[in-house]
């Protein structure tokens, strides 16, 4: 059981490959900004995943906190884009 | 049985994530790209949080830190991905050449 979280741990880093593709191409910031939140919620997941397989409960806040500061994160480049941050 | 179970959401999780990865890098423009990620995003996070959640035991710390965790993808992520959308239709980003509808100057209900 414990192998299993290893192993969608890594594969769920492993599927969002494309994400960083299209972070370190994409043509616009927006584009750029999609990928970043989808690869921190696979990021979330994976690290929920490892510290299943790891049995350390401190991983699990290390998850939370990522996934709602991700999102801070997409909502201030947003703002920014709309010229109503600065 | 168990792992028979938390294999199956894994992988149901996996394949939807993989598919809007690739998604996001196959689509022609920004908005259709918010569109793959936003939908798989959720689809793909909530098996895997589900097979998490039987692999572990309910009454664990794990239970209750993958309840919030869904419950910020599920609320935040629609809200993040809306927010760039909005962000990029009002600075003029181009639609793929094949939109239909492009309409920036129609008056907006307030």
């Amino acid at each position: 059981m414990t192998t299993l979280f290893l192993v969608v741990a890594v594969a769920e880093v492993a599927v969002a490959l494309p994400l960083l593709l299209r972070m370190a191409v994409g043509p616009t910031v927006g584009d750029r900004a999609v990928a970043l939140n989808a690869f921190s919620a696979q990021a979330t997941l994976s690290l929920l995943l490892f510290s299943a397989f790891a049995s350390r409960t401190i991983y699990l806040d290390v998850a939370l906190w990522t996934s709602s500061f991700s999102y801070l994160g997409t909502l201030v480049w947003a703002r920014l884009l709309e010229r109503e941050l600065l | 049985m168990r792992e028979v179970v938390v294999g199956l959401l894994c992988a149901v999780g996996l394949f939807f994530s993989l598919s809007g990865a690739v998604g996001v890098w196959r689509m022609p423009d920004l908005y259709t790209r918010i569109q793959a990620s936003t939908k798989t995003i959720t689809l793909g996070a909530l098996p895997v949080l589900v097979a998490l959640v039987v692999g572990t035991g309910v009454l664990t710390p794990y239970t209750s830190r993958a309840v919030l965790v869904a419950f910020l993808l599920l609320v935040l992520n629609p809200a993040a991905s809306h927010a760039v959308a909005r962000a990029s239709y009002k600075t003029g980003t181009p639609q793929w050449k094949g939109a239909v509808a492009h309409e920036p100057d129609r008056e907006q209900p307030s």
